[in-house]
């Protein structure tokens, strides 16, 4: 009874505080699946009074006197027609409308009705992001989307790796780009997923092509929320919760690295009663917190949305943080009916504190790395002993893990503005002109002070080794960028009878300015406020600065034709110019043609009962990749070469060389792709779906390209268009959505990306080589013809010697032995040219990190007042390089556990695990692992708590659910993760990699 | 309100047609690369060339694009001797030096194929330098000359690395326009014979001879017409050409410019930097604040922590002298301690005491029993501006009086002419030896082996004397005579050039 009194005391309340009119509340469900639907129309008919429903599907309204009927309409459904009475809740499920499917998405300049859509494009909604407690949006958006494969390091405040429908170049530019609220950029990091309404992914080339240049590795629009037309709505968002490392490697414990030391070397390392676990000493678990609070409010005039977001990500290294501040007003005002205007803005600061990357410096400049000394450090030396460190160093080549973080200090500062305005003029009914201005402004202060240690027993609990610092150095560096971009379009909309035309037309202008700057001195005290370069030795005195620029200029065009609703033609051109590019290149044009048939619109498809949709579409189109150095095919002057004339105490006479040869005829990478799909619909749209093949090919990919020695180059290889690649693939995508009864709704998506990498040619050129991780290893991935970029080519085992008389035998053909130092218990490694020597020309191909297939499994219930949603995201048929193993190179080194007990020895004759070893073994695929897995990407679990009990406190939404990201994981892999963000050349190589994380977190949203 | 609608229109097309005409008119797409020097831009630039060619004797990157004098040319010239072991641990770069060392190396050898593109590297540089000279405007004639003397020298003593380590080599003597021309001329990817390399290196040192001033009137670590005659009697040497030898190594001693320091141990030492006996060494210091150094040279050949280990150690500890050496000095020879730095290994423990009074500890805490003495650097009693960094700057001596000497006996015992005994003797006398009566080839070799040992000489001294197969076989060593006397040529380079560069006999 309790629900019910309070219910009519409300009631009681709303009718004497708002005299003749009152308040209706309520929400809006999808009929098919129980699931809110946000950013419905609520309107009180006849009249323009209305609001639109909130992310929750949840309105309130203020009924005017006299009025008592509400039509509620949202695209892609059947507008429903209410009449009020005396109710003051109105809950209503909204049936979709089969027949028109008028889902509108963002395309690029413009929106189309999905249905018209004859590219391959998909929408992942900002709800469905919001829920993950991860820092950036796209990595929310893993194993949601077809074709777009998402590769994240789980490090705070990093951003994570996107590859939509394979890698299509050598060189690094593989990166996405992001239009965020048509401001064009490559990191998103500074946006609150709390912000976003949608991201619309366009992946292949002919909806891509749009954005030209920009487009050749597909992208990523994102739509910032906007206020609506109603009273002040006030959102609460947040969670807490925890992290810990995942899937840890487990290392050798003191006895086992003592039996294993005196196994490779003959005698047993030094003991003592420690039995360090150097990962458990730098790690931690961790707390993570996001708060988020929105005010939108609007009228039919003016609306505004107002956020800010906190987040505070300690990683689970110690001293490690991340901390963002975010603050977005997005406000839009009508002044007539033909003129509106608007202004989305937001600002970002973010503070880095030990940042994983920033700390593998040590205290010379050398790349060391705290996991890799965790790997590598012994586990019979102390971590910390009453605040001396033990001394790995004086014991082996190794520092202390946790001394590389206590005496280290970076923090990277950034504060960025971003934000774009627009105006937009409707002239006549048909005609829409807009122009907006877009800018983005970064600028990053890093500073790292490298603390003094002598390698004494202040320090040390004993005294010796190579870990010390003698004198502190402190460097900073500021970089700043700013960017403007300028677009100006015309949009024509008309109805001819039963043909529908759009086009749209116009220009862009877009501007880059980057300058950076770096210092450093040495000898500064160890007070962080007297962190500043004037407090330094000015003897000590370095800086360095370096500057860029480029524009581009473009002109574009689009027609949407469509006949009845039924057959579709896209057809899209544009015009870009580069200032990267040399004069002769500098303007390309990039066209595309789709064209669509919706046969489930056919008279004679009308009698069939088993497509509610069926509809082929099939595409065409070319893009560009611009992203080179901008002094690509100017030759410049390498500065800075010196030789030291009059003697080594005084400083050295400057000189030059001109030591880069450069292509003058370079030009863009162009993509061709052809994409054919069908969409169907069956079981009254319960089942939808979606199969796609694409075929791209990159024709004149940039690639480094060696040249001899004689022509003097310092790095022996010039940038230049050469090279082929394609990138195959099917993607499928199944919907399966069902309501059971009033209480209990689900859906379970799934959808799974199979493509091949190929490099079809190199124009004559010689293989890539990459993934270059020294010690014994070389080169461990090869780019060549026939193979997936960046495969890897290492050595192959054959076994292990089992005798030092088997290795003696091992001979090649001509009676030469192969592995003439070889003995019982060394790898077997296969001659494959019969010469008698192990060396690279006997390489072979062993896969490549790239994925044969990715897939996402994506649930969702509603029961009652209860959701539960799961997210599973998994890889199949990549490779992983265990590069941290592989450059074990000393015999002190620690091993794995693995390796002790799996070790080949006179009693155990493994043939996969090489004996008792001191390192540098060759680089063979006895390193080369699966990189399969699956995992639990998130879990969650919400309950809505009933609105009626929390009116009193003026709550209109209250939701409280519990989440976990990376619950479980399912590898092969024995190393930390196989998910390995690189260049395209040297991904997929774990060398010191940030484990993945497991975070279980609580929260909140509430509504005012 | 149509007004505004009327406005606003009208602004917008003004606007966007103003956008188009502006952009149409490819100012706005014509930036100029910023902080890029471009060619143009400079006045001074032929002056930097040519200091940009002395740099390129620098490189050291052994594992990436270059190496002249770094890691791999100590174990391309002394751990394929019999002087040096690869040293560290048995399995510590078992590839590529253990290779080099036991005469197992292949065409992918990682240091063959960057000692190949360092020295190509240089010799590009050189043309560069020479191009930009010939066209400059601004610099008076006796100053160009004196540096395309420079240069020239520089670019004869690459090419005499290169013909002694790979035999025929192309001959690349000109900067191409671009890419395409440097595939149509032959010369970048065609080997020619060593002898023509060798006339070429001739004319490059005859002309640094005729144009170089004297070792007086030089600033220091420029090269001097001293050097050049020095080192073009060392191409004759080569080339078994015994009265240039002698004509070009009396002129060097006649010019009084050079004489023998008295005291052996302190050449390698920063006090010994361009001494009188110094004729041509490549010069490190700093720059920036920072150490200019070659990558490698001193950090791989530092006394390298082990066994019990426990203290800070000097570097990798390669190229580590081997009995075979030590045992071939004669007793009391100075030189013995001054070139190597031994272990204690006594088990008394009290470790090896260095000439700057650091401690080296003793032998159940170091790596290896032997290390290379020259290649020591003092934190204490030597001044770098970061020392701290344990790959500190030394200069690497190429040319010393006493092998003018040495030369100039060789070539006496030769010709008939000259005193082959009094040179010899003299270099005896430094090193604390009694003087001999008469010396015979033999002995003028043997003194070379000690002058000159670990100091990148030896192994292709005993190619030139024609007896390295016995040498090497007597050490134990793979080789194989009539291959091993060069090395192979990069494989990298084979491939890229179409198989028109060819395999030097015996590698594939």
């Amino acid at each position: 009874m309790m629900p019910k009194l309070l219910f009519f005391k409300l009631l009681f309340l709303v009718c004497i505080s708002t005299y003749g009119q009152r308040t209706v509340q309520g929400t809006v469900t999808s009929k098919d699946d129980g699931q809110p639907i946000p950013g419905v129309n609520v309107v009180v008919q006849g009249t323009t009074t209305g609001t639109a429903t909130d992310v929750d599907g949840k309105f309130s309204l203020s009924l005017p006197p006299g009025q008592n009927t509400l039509n509620f309409s949202f695209l892609g459904y059947v507008t429903q027609t209410i009449t009020v009475g005396e109710q003051s809740v109105i809950d209503i499920a909204l049936a979709t409308d089969t027949q028109t499917l008028e889902e509108v998405v963002v395309v690029g300049y413009g929106v189309q009705k999905k249905s018209d859509i004859t590219g391959s494009t998909a929408t992942v909604g900002g709800a469905e992001l919001i829920r993950q407690p991860v820092l950036t949006a796209t990595q929310a958006m893993q194993g949601k989307v077809a074709g777009v494969q998402i590769i994240s390091s789980g490090q705070p405040g990093s951003s994570p790796q996107i590859r939509i429908r394979g890698v299509g170049t050598t060189l690094s530019g593989t990166t996405s780009l992001y239009v965020v609220d048509g401001v064009l950029t490559d990191d998103i990091s500074n946006i609150n997923t709390a912000d976003i309404v949608d991201m619309n992914i366009l992946k292949d080339a002919s909806s891509a092509a749009i954005y030209g240049s920009r487009g050749a590795n597909g992208v990523i629009i994102i739509t910032t929320k906007r206020g609506s037309n109603g009273k002040l709505k006030i959102d609460y968002n947040n969670n807490i919760g925890i992290r810990q490392a995942a899937n840890l490697v487990q290392m050798a414990n003191s006895r086992e690295y003592s039996n294993y030391v005196q196994a490779a070397t003959g005698s047993a390392p030094a003991t003592s009663s420690y039995d360090t676990d150097w990962y458990k000493t730098i790690l931690r678990n961790a707390w993570q917190q996001s708060h988020n609070l929105s005010l939108s409010a609007g009228t039919d005039k003016s609306t505004y949305l107002f956020n800010v977001g906190y987040l505070d990500d300690n990683g689970i290294v110690v001293d490690n943080s991340f901390k963002r501040f975010t603050m977005r007003l997005n406000n839009e005002y009508k002044i007539t009916d033909q003129v509106k205007f608007g202004l989305q803005s937001s600002y970002a600061n973010s503070i880095n504190q030990n940042g994983f990357n920033n700390i593998n410096i040590d205290a010379y400049g050398n790349v060391g790395s705290v996991y890799n000394d965790a790997y590598r450090a012994a586990p019979f030396i102390a971590d910390i002993v009453d605040g001396r460190y033990g001394n790995t160093s004086a014991y082996q080549n190794v520092g202390n893990p946790l001394l590389d973080i206590k005496n280290n200090s970076i923090k990277v500062k950034e504060d960025r503005f971003q934000g774009s305005s627009f105006l937009e003029v409707k002239p006549l009914p048909w005609l829409t002109l807009r122009s907006s201005i877009g800018a983005d402004l970064r600028n990053t202060l890093s500073r790292a002070y490298n603390y003094q240690f002598k390698n004494d027993e202040t320090t040390f609990l004993v005294s010796g080794g190579n870990q010390q610092n003698t004198l502190s150095n402190l460097s900073v560096r500021n970089n700043q960028s700013f960017r403007w971009v300028f677009d100006n379009t015309f949009t024509i909309a008309k109805t001819f009878g039963k043909h529908d035309i759009v086009f749209l037309g116009g220009t862009t202008a877009e501007k880059y300015k980057f300058n950076s700057f770096s210092a450093s001195r040495k000898d500064v005290p160890a007070d962080p406020d007297l962190w500043y370069l004037n407090v330094g030795d000015a003897n000590t005195s370095t800086n360095d600065a370096s500057g860029d620029a480029w524009s581009r200029n473009s002109y574009l065009a689009r027609l949407n034709y469509s006949y009845d609703g039924k057959y579709l033609l896209t057809a899209t051109v544009r015009r870009d110019g580069s200032s990267r590019l040399p004069g002769k290149n500098r303007w390309q044009q990039y066209p595309s043609f789709g064209v669509g048939w919706i046969l489930s619109r056919e008279s004679f498809m009308q009698a069939q009962t088993v497509f509610d949709l069926l509809k082929l579409r099939a595409s065409y189109g070319k893009v560009g990749n611009d992203q080179i150095p901008t002094d690509s095919y100017i030759k410049t002057v390498a500065l800075n070469l010196p030789y030291a004339f009059n003697g080594s105490t005084s400083p050295a006479t400057n000189g030059a060389q001109i030591n880069q040869f450069k292509d003058p005829n370079i030009t863009w990478e162009t993509t061709e792709e052809y994409d054919v799909a069908i969409e169907f619909g069956i079981i009254q749209s319960k089942l939808t779906g979606e199969v796609n093949y694409y075929n791209k090919k990159v024709n004149n990919a940039l690639i480094n390209k060696p040249i001899l020695y004689t022509v003097l180059d310092a790095d022996h290889q010039v940038l230049t268009n050469a090279a082929v690649i394609t990138n195959k693939g099917v993607e499928v995508v199944l919907n399966w959505k069902d309501k059971i009864n009033e209480n209990l709704s689900y859906n379970v998506s799934a959808n799974a990306t199979f493509n091949k990498n190929n490099v079809v040619s190199l124009n004559g050129g010689l293989p890539v080589q990459g993934g270059g991780i020294g010690a014994a290893q070389g080169f461990v991935t090869n780019t060549d013809v026939g193979h997936a970029v960046g495969s890897f080519y290492v050595l192959k085992k054959l076994g292990v010697f089992n005798t030092d008389a088997e290795a003696a035998e091992y001979v090649s053909s001509s009676g030469k032995q192969i592995q003439p130092t070889a003995k019982a218990g060394d790898f077997k490694y296969e001659d494959v040219n019969d010469d008698g020597v192990i060396d690279n020309k006997d390489k072979q191909y062993f896969g490549s990190y790239q994925p044969v297939a990715y897939f996402g499994v994506n649930l969702g219930v509603n029961y009652k007042r209860w959701d539960f949603s799961m997210s599973i995201y998994g890889n199949i048929g990549n490779k992983v390089y265990n590069g941290k193993k592989a450059v074990r190179v000393l015999g002190t080194d620690n091993v794995e556990k693995d390796m002790v007990y799996k070790r080949w020895t006179p009693a155990n004759r493994s043939q996969d695990e090489p004996g008792a070893n001191t390192g540098n073994l060759l680089a063979s695929d006895y390193f080369v692992e699966s990189g399969s897995f699956a995992r639990i990407n998130n879990l969650t679990v919400g309950y809505t708590i009933p609105s009626e009990s929390l009116e009193r406190f003026k709550i209109t939404s209250f939701r409280v659910y519990a989440t976990s990201q990376n619950l479980f994981t399912y590898k092969k892999y024995s190393g930390f993760t196989s998910e390995l963000p690189g260049d395209v050349i040297n991904s997929g190589i774990e060398l010191s990699a940030y484990p993945t994380t497991r975070t279980i977190a609580m929260g909140v949203n509430i509504g005012f | 309100m149509k007004k505004l609608t009327f406005i606003l229109t009208s602004l917008f097309v003004i606007i966007t047609l103003g956008i188009i005409t502006s952009s149409c008119s490819e100012s706005f797409l014509d930036i100029k690369v910023q902080g890029g020097e471009t060619i143009d831009a400079d006045p001074n630039l032929a002056t930097k060339l040519v200091t940009g060619v002395y740099n390129s004797l620098t490189q050291g990157d052994c594992f990436g694009n270059g190496d002249v004098h770094g890691w791999a040319f100590t174990s391309l010239t002394c751990t394929i001797s019999d002087d040096a072991d690869k040293g560290s641990t048995p399995s510590d770069q078992a590839v590529p030096i253990g290779d080099i060392d036991n005469f197992t190396l292949t065409s992918t050898n990682k240091f063959c194929e960057t000692i190949w593109g360092g020295h190509f590297n240089g010799i590009g540089a050189a043309n560069q330098a020479l191009n930009a000279l010939s066209s400059s405007t601004t610099i008076d004639a006796a100053q160009l000359k004196e540096y395309q003397a420079e240069v020239r020298f520089i670019r004869g003593y690459l090419y005499f690395n290169m013909v002694r380590m790979f035999g025929a080599v192309p001959l690349v003597l000109r900067v191409p326009a671009d890419l395409e021309d440097a595939a149509n001329d032959p010369a970048y990817s065609t080997r020619v014979d060593a002898s023509i390399v060798y006339d070429s290196i001739a004319r490059d040192l005859q002309f640094a001879i005729d144009h170089l001033p004297i070792k007086a009137q030089a600033v220091t670590g420029h090269v001097t017409k001293g050097a050049a005659q020095a080192m073009l009697a060392k191409v004759y040497m080569y080339r078994g050409d015994w009265p240039k030898v002698q004509a070009l190594t009396d002129a060097v001693i006649a010019s009084g410019q050079y004489s023998l320091v008295s005291d052996y141990a302190t050449i390698w030492r920063q006090a010994g930097d361009n001494n009188d006996e110094s004729i041509f060494e490549i010069q490190t210091g700093n720059f920036n604040n920072a150490n200019l150094k070659i990558d490698n040279y001193i950090v791989s050949q530092g006394p390298r922590s082990g066994g019990k280990g426990g203290w800070d150690d000097l570097g990798y500890g390669f190229n580590t002298p081997t009995t075979s050496l030590i045992n071939a000095y004669e007793p009391n020879d100075l030189r013995k301690a001054a070139t190597i730095l031994f272990i204690d290994n006594s088990g008394t423990h009290k470790g090896t005491v260095l000439w700057d009074g650091r401690r080296i500890p003793s032998s159940d805490s170091v790596q290896n029993l032997y290390y290379n003495y020259k290649a020591y650097t003092s934190m204490t009693k030597e001044t770098f501006k970061i020392v701290a960094d344990k790959d500190r700057p030394k200069n690497v001596r190429i040319l010393r009086y006493a092998e003018v000497l040495l030369m100039n006996a060789e070539a006496s015992l030769h010709t008939g002419s000259g005193d082959a005994t009094a040179q010899v003797n003299k270099i005896r006398t430094r090193a604390g030896l009694p003087s001999k009566a008469s010396v015979t080839i033999d002995d003028v070799w043997k003194e070379r082996r000690l002058e000159f040992a670990m100091e990148h000489d030896r192994f292709w001294d005993l190619v030139r004397q024609g007896r390295a197969a016995q040498v090497m076989q007597a050490a134990g060593k793979k080789f194989v005579a009539g291959t091993h006397e060069l090395l192979p040529v990069p494989n990298s380079q084979i491939i890229l050039s179409g198989g028109k560069i060819s395999q030097n006999f015996g590698y594939n």
